[in-house]
C-alpha cells in the first residue's frame, strides 16, 4: 500500500518512511508494545498471575535498554535525520533515553508494592507509564514542532493520569487537578509559541517552519541580516516559557511543590525525574538546535532564569517541614544547575569539562539525579506517614532504628542530591561548575555555590531528623520488614552511585 | 607498573578506605574480627607514613618514584609538604584509632568504619597532587566527620554538626570556585592539573580573576579556621566524639592550609595588597582573639578546641610572612607546625577523653587532685600541654620560635603583640592542668571515686599518648625529618612567588612541590 502511494504521490515519495527510519524508533516502538501488552496482561490473565504484569514490564524495559545500549541500527552515533525530517537522532538522544528507560523501570519497583497497598491497580499505572516513557523517548528526538507537541501532550496527558492515580486520596486528586490546570496552560504557551514562530517565519519564506532545521537556517539569515522579528522573538520566548515549566525553572516553577507533594510518590519519582529529563533535554535541544543562532539573545534570559531558579530552589526548601515539598523545591534547583549548564553553552559554544560536552554533562547530572531521588524515593514510599501526610515533619522520625537500610539509601541519595564525594552527584555538579567557570559566568558560580551550600542545611536536617531517637514508642515506629527487591534495588542504586561516579571521572 | 615507593604510598591511603568499605558492609560482623581487622587499617598507614617520609627525605629517591599510576590513570603523588603530614595523620590516625577501638558504642563496625575513611581520605588528600583529587579527598574525609559528630557525638551534637557542616560546605564551596577558576585561568587541562602545573600555567597566565586569591584564602581558611570563619571549629570538635576530634582538629585540618600554601601562597598572590592586609589582621585575630577566649574557657574539651584555633594563628602568620617577605623561613616554621600542633593536638584531646572517663565530667571547676591518683595520665597529659605551649624538646617549639624569628623583621607592635599570645596560651593551658591535676580534689570527684574507684590510664591508652608524644619528641630532637622534605618546598615557593610577583620572566622557575 505504502510505495502505491509513493508511486502515485510526489510529495508522498518524498515523505514515505524507510524502513530504516522505523528501526531507528524501535525502542519506542518496543516500549509502546509493552504498555499494550501490560494492558492485554490485565485483561486476559487469571487473578493468581497478575503479579507477573510488573514483571512482564520490567524484564521489557531492561530488554529495551540492552537494545538501546548495543550498537544496532537504532542508535545513531552521528546526527541522522529520519521520518523525512520530523525526528533526529544522535549519540546524546540515545544516552537520554537511557534515563527514561531507568526512571521509568525504577517507578515500577516502586510503584507495585505502593499501590497494591493502596488496593489500585498495578496493570494500568503501568500502561500509563510505559505510554509516557515511549512519548518522552520520541519527544527528545523531535526535530519538528508537530512531533515535538504530540509527543509532549501525549506524554503529558498520561502524566495527569498517574499523578491523580489514587482515586480515594484527597491530595493526590488535588495535584492531580493542579497539574492538569499548570500543565494545560504551559500546553498553551507552548502552542502560542509554536503558533507565532510558524507565522512569523512562515510569511517570509520559510518552506516548513516548523522544521528544527529550517527554523535554525531561518533564524541564522536573519540575525546576520539583523531582521529577526519581534514576533519571532516572542514565539521563542513562550515556547522556552513551556519548556520551562516542564524543567521546573523560575517562574514557572510554582506547581511543583503541590504537586510533587500530593502525587503518590511513586509518580513524583516519575516527574522529578523523566519529566524533569525531558524538560531539560528540550531545553538543550532548542536552545542549541534551532535558536542556536540567537544564542547571544537567549544566554542573558537563561543566564538570569539559572540565577533565581538556584535561589528560590534552595531557599524555598529551607523555608519547608514537609520531606516531600523539600524534595521538590530542592529539584526546582536542580533545574537551575542545569540552565546553568546550557548557558555555559550558549555563551561558549563547545565548551567542555573533562572532555564532556554540555549534552553529556547534562546527561550525567540528569543520572546523578534519577539515583539520588529513586534512592531518597525507596526510603519516602515506605513510610506511610508521609503519603498521608500525617506528620509530615515527624515522618522520618527514627527511620535508623526501624531499618538501617533504608536510613543508609536515603542517607546515600540525599548524599548523592546534594552532590557529596564520592557520589555521581558530585561528579555532575563538578562538571557543571567546571562548565560555568570556563565560560566565566561568575553570577551564576556564585549562586550555584551558594545555592549548595544553603541545600546542605535542608538535606542535612532531613538525615538528622532520621537519626533522632524517637520519643514516643507507638505503633508507626515498629521495624521495617524490606522485601528482598527493595533491598537488591537499594544496593544497585548505591553502587552505582560511587562507581558511576568514578567511572564518569576517570573511565575516559 | 608502580615504582616501591608509590606502591607503598597507594597500599597506605587505600588500606584504611577498603577496610572501612569492609566494616561499613558488614555491620555484623563479629567483634573480634571487625577490631582485628579495623587495627591494621589504623596500623598499616602508621607504619608506611613515617617510612614514606623517610624514602622522600633520602636523595636517591626521586620525586617521580613516588607517583602512582593509581586506577583509571588518576593516581596518587607525594610532594615535600604531603610527606610529612601524611606521615603526621597516619599516627593520629593510629591514635585515634586505638583510641576507638577501646570505645564501646552503638553500631561499632559503622562507627570504625567511617573513622578509617576519613583517615583514608585525610591521606590521600596529603597524597595526591592533583587539584581536583585535593577537593575531591577533602570532602570525602569531611562527610563523614559531620555523621560521626551527628551520630556519636556528645553533647549538643546536632547544632553542632549542622553548623560545621554549613561553615565547612560553604567554605569547601568557596574553594572549589577558588580552585576552578584557578585551574581554568592557568590554561592547564583538568586532566592533568597537578598543584605544579597549574602553579607553571598560573605564572604565565595572562590575567587571573581578582578574587581567585580570595576565594582560596577564605574557602580553605574557613577549613583551618581562620578567624572570623573559625565558629564552627570550637562547638564542633568538642561534640564530636574523641578519635574524630583528634583526627579533626589533629590532621584534616591541616588540609586547608596545605592548599593555601600549595595553591593560594604559590601563584595567587595572597599575602599581596589588601587582601594580604585582610590576611594579616585575621591571621592576629587569630592568634590574639581566639587567645583571650581561651581564656575564658571552663571546660576541658571547650579549651582544647579553642586553643587548637588559637595555634593556627601562627602558622597563618608563618605563611603570610612568608608571602611579605620573600624569605622561606616562615613557611618552613609553619609547615613544622602544622606538623608537630596535629601530634599535640591529638594527644590532648586523648588525654582530656581519659581524665573525662574517670572524672566524668569536662568542667575545670569540678576537677582537681588527679594527678595523685592517676599519675601516668597526669604525667603524660602535662607532657602534651608542654609541647602544645611550644617547650623546647617538642616540636611544636620549632615551629613557634621559627616563626618568630621568621617575624623579626616586621613591626615591633606586630611582634609583641604575637608574642604575648606566647604568655596567653601558657596561662590558660596550665591552668588547666593545675585545676585538673593539682590542687584539692573535688568532692564530686571524690564521692566518684569512693563509689566506683578508677585506675590510671589503660594500656592502649598509653600506648596512644607514647605514640603522639613520642613522634612529637622525635621531630623535636631531630627536626631535620621534617625540613629536609619541607624547606626545599618553601625555597621552591618562595622563588616562585617572587618569579610571579615581577615581570614575566622566561627563566624555567623552580617548580614548588618538588624536593
Amino acid at each position: 500500500m505504502i510505495p502505491f502511494l509513493a508511486d502515485i504521490d510526489p510529495v508522498f515519495k518524498v515523505l514515505a518512511p524507510r524502513p530504516a527510519d522505523w528501526l531507528s524508533i524501535l525502542p519506542e516502538i518496543a516500549v509502546a508494545g509493552l504498555s499494550l501488552i501490560c494492558l492485554l496482561q490485565a485483561m486476559f490473565l487469571p487473578k493468581a498471575l497478575r503479579s507477573l504484569i510488573p514483571i512482564t514490564a520490567r524484564v521489557g524495559l531492561v530488554l529495551v535498554a540492552i537494545m538501546a545500549l548495543t550498537n544496532g541500527p537504532w542508535v545513531q552515533p552521528t546526527d541522522v535525520a529520519s521520518f523525512a525530517g520530523l525526528l533526529r537522532q544522535n549519540l546524546p538522544t540515545d544516552g537520554v533515553r537511557m534515563v527514561f528507560l531507568l526512571s521509568a523501570l525504577l517507578t515500577s519497583f516502586l510503584a507495585e508494592g505502593f499501590l497494591r497497598e493502596r488496593d489500585a491497580a498495578v496493570a494500568d499505572y503501568h500502561h500509563v507509564l510505559l505510554v509516557v516513557t515511549a512519548a518522552f523517548m520520541l519527544l527528545v528526538q523531535s526535530n519538528h514542532f508537530v512531533t515535538f507537541f504530540l509527543s509532549l501532550e501525549t506524554a503529558a496527558v498520561g502524566l495527569y493520569v498517574l499523578v491523580g492515580y489514587l482515586r480515594r486520596s484527597e491530595a493526590s486528586l488535588e495535584a492531580g487537578v493542579k497539574y492538569l490546570v499548570a500543565g494545560g496552560l504551559s500546553s498553551a504557551f507552548l502552542l502560542m509559541g509554536i503558533v507565532l514562530v510558524y507565522g512569523a517565519l512562515g510569511s517570509v519564506g520559510v518552506a516548513d517552519s516548523l522544521n528544527f532545521t529550517q527554523i535554525g537556517k531561518a533564524l541564522a539569515a536573519q540575525s546576520v541580516a539583523n531582521t529577526i522579528s519581534p514576533l519571532t522573538l516572542t514565539g521563542i520566548a513562550l515556547i522556552l516559557g513551556g519548556v520551562a515549566f516542564k524543567l521546573g525553572a523560575f517562574p514557572f516553577h510554582t506547581w511543583i511543590p503541590d504537586v510533587y507533594q500530593g502525587a503518590p510518590t511513586p509518580t513524583t519519582a516519575f516527574l522529578g525525574t523523566a519529566s524533569k529529563a525531558a524538560g531539560a533535554f528540550t531545553l538543550v535541544l532548542l536552545a542549541t538546535g534551532p535558536f542556536a543562532p540567537i544564542a547571544v539573545k537567549l544566554a542573558p534570559l537563561l543566564g538570569v532564569t539559572a540565577v533565581l531558579t538556584l535561589l528560590v530552589g534552595n531557599l524555598g526548601a529551607l523555608a519547608t517541614t514537609d520531606v516531600k515539598r523539600t524534595l521538590s523545591l530542592s529539584g526546582v534547583s536542580h533545574a537551575g544547575f542545569i540552565l546553568a549548564a546550557v548557558t555555559a553553552a550558549l555563551v561558549l559554544p563547545g565548551a567542555n569539562a573533562f572532555g564532556y560536552d554540555v549534552e553529556q554533562v547534562i546527561v550525567i547530572y540528569l543520572l546523578a539525579y534519577v539515583i539520588g531521588t529513586f534512592l531518597t524515593a525507596q526510603a519516602l514510599v515506605s513510610l506511610p506517614a508521609i503519603e498521608d501526610h500525617r506528620r509530615p515533619q515527624l515522618a522520618l522520625r527514627g527511620l535508623l532504628r526501624r531499618s538501617p537500610l533504608l536510613a543508609s539509601a536515603l542517607g546515600f541519595g540525599i548524599g548523592s542530591l546534594a552532590g557529596v564525594p564520592p557520589s555521581v552527584g558530585f561528579i555532575a555538579k563538578l562538571l557543571v561548575l567546571i562548565l560555568l567557570v570556563s565560560a566565566k559566568l561568575w553570577w551564576i558560580l556564585g549562586a550555584a555555590l551558594i545555592g549548595v551550600a544553603i541545600s546542605i542545611h535542608y538535606y542535612f536536617s532531613i538525615l538528622r531528623e532520621a537519626v533522632v531517637r524517637p520519643t514516643d514508642a507507638d505503633e508507626e515506629l515498629a521495624p521495617l520488614e524490606i522485601p528482598f527487591g527493595t533491598r537488591f534495588l537499594i544496593g544497585a542504586l548505591t553502587a552505582a552511585s560511587i562507581i558511576g561516579g568514578l567511572f564518569v571521572l576517570f573511565g575516559r | 607498573m608502580d615504582t616501591f615507593p608509590a606502591t607503598l604510598l597507594a597500599l597506605a591511603i587505600t588500606a584504611p578506605i577498603f577496610v572501612g568499605l569492609i566494616l561499613l558492609a558488614g555491620r555484623d560482623l563479629p567483634r573480634s574480627f571487625a577490631s582485628g581487622f579495623a587495627f591494621g587499617g589504623f596500623a598499616i598507614p602508621a607504619v608506611l607514613g613515617p617510612w614514606l617520609l623517610i624514602l622522600w627525605s633520602n636523595p636517591s629517591t626521586a620525586p617521580q618514584q613516588f607517583q602512582s599510576e593509581g586506577f583509571w590513570g588518576f593516581g596518587f603523588a607525594l610532594n615535600g609538604l604531603g610527606a610529612p603530614l601524611l606521615a603526621m595523620t597516619s599516627l593520629v590516625g593510629l591514635a585515634a584509632g586505638i583510641k576507638a577501638l577501646t570505645q564501646e558504642v552503638e553500631g561499632r563496625n559503622t562507627y570504625l568504619g567511617l573513622i578509617l575513611f576519613m583517615l583514608g581520605g585525610t591521606l590521600a588528600v596529603f597524597g595526591t597532587n592533583h587539584l581536583v583529587g585535593f577537593y575531591f579527598f577533602h570532602e570525602f574525609a569531611l562527610i563523614p566527620t559531620f555523621i560521626l559528630t551527628l551520630f556519636w557525638g556528645g553533647e549538643g551534637r546536632r547544632p553542632a554538626a549542622m553548623q560545621m557542616a554549613i561553615y565547612l560546605t560553604a567554605g569547601a564551596m568557596a574553594s572549589l570556585a577558588g580552585i576552578l577558576i584557578a585551574i581554568d585561568a592557568s590554561g592547564v587541562e583538568y586532566g592533568v592539573a597537578t598543584f605544579e602545573n597549574v602553579a607553571q600555567g598560573l605564572q604565565n597566565a595572562k590575567s587571573i580573576p581578582a578574587a581567585t586569591g580570595a576565594l582560596v584564602l577564605f574557602g580553605l581558611g574557613t577549613l583551618a579556621s581562620l578567624f572570623p570563619f573559625h565558629s564552627w571549629a570550637a562547638p564542633g570538635y568538642s561534640a564530636a566524639p574523641t578519635p574524630v576530634s583528634m583526627l579533626h582538629a589533629g590532621a584534616l585540618k591541616k588540609f586547608g592550609l596545605y592548599g593555601i600554601i600549595l595553591l593560594g601562597l604559590s601563584s595567587l598572590d595572597i599575602t599581596g595588597g589588601s587582601l594580604g592586609t585582610w590576611f594579616l589582621w585575621f591571621a592576629v585575630a587569630n592568634v590574639v582573639l581566639v587567645g583571650l577566649i581561651c581564656l575564658a574557657q571552663r571546660d576541658l574539651k571547650q579549651l582544647l578546641s579553642w586553643s587548637s584555633v588559637a595555634h593556627m594563628g601562627p602558622i597563618f602568620l608563618g605563611i603570610w610572612v612568608c608571602g611579605v617577605s620573600g624569605k622561606a623561613d616562615g613557611l618552613d616554621a609553619a609547615a613544622f607546625l602544622m606538623v608537630a600542633h596535629g601530634l599535640s593536638c591529638a594527644a590532648l584531646f586523648l588525654l582530656a577523653n581519659a581524665v573525662r572517663a574517670r572524672a566524668g565530667t569536662y568542667r575545670l571547676d569540678e576537677l582537681g587532685g588527679l594527678a595523685t591518683r592517676t599519675p601516668i595520665l597526669a604525667a603524660l597529659f602535662i607532657a602534651a600541654t608542654m609541647a602544645s605551649i611550644g617547650l623546647p624538646g617538642f616540636g611544636n617549639f620549632w615551629g613557634e620560635v621559627g616563626v618568630f624569628l621568621a617575624l623579626r623583621a616586621q613591626p615591633l607592635w606586630l611582634q609583641a603583640l604575637v608574642a604575648s599570645t606566647v604568655i596567653l596560651s601558657a596561662v590558660y593551658a596550665l591552668r588547666a592542668v593545675a585545676s585538673t591535676f593539682f590542687g584539692p580534689a573535688s568532692e564530686a570527684l571524690e564521692k566518684r571515686f569512693a563509689s566506683a574507684p578508677f585506675g590510671d590510664l589503660g594500656w592502649a591508652e598509653r600506648f596512644a599518648a607514647f605514640v603522639l608524644l613520642g613522634a612529637s619528641l622525635t621531630i623535636g630532637f631531630v627536626p631535620s625529618l621534617i625540613t629536609k622534605s619541607v624547606n626545599p618546598v618553601a625555597a621552591g615557593i618562595t622563588t616562585f612567588s617572587q618569579h610571579n610577583a615581577k615581570a614575566p620572566v622566561k627563566a624555567a622557575p623552580a617548580v614548588p612541590t618538588q624536593r
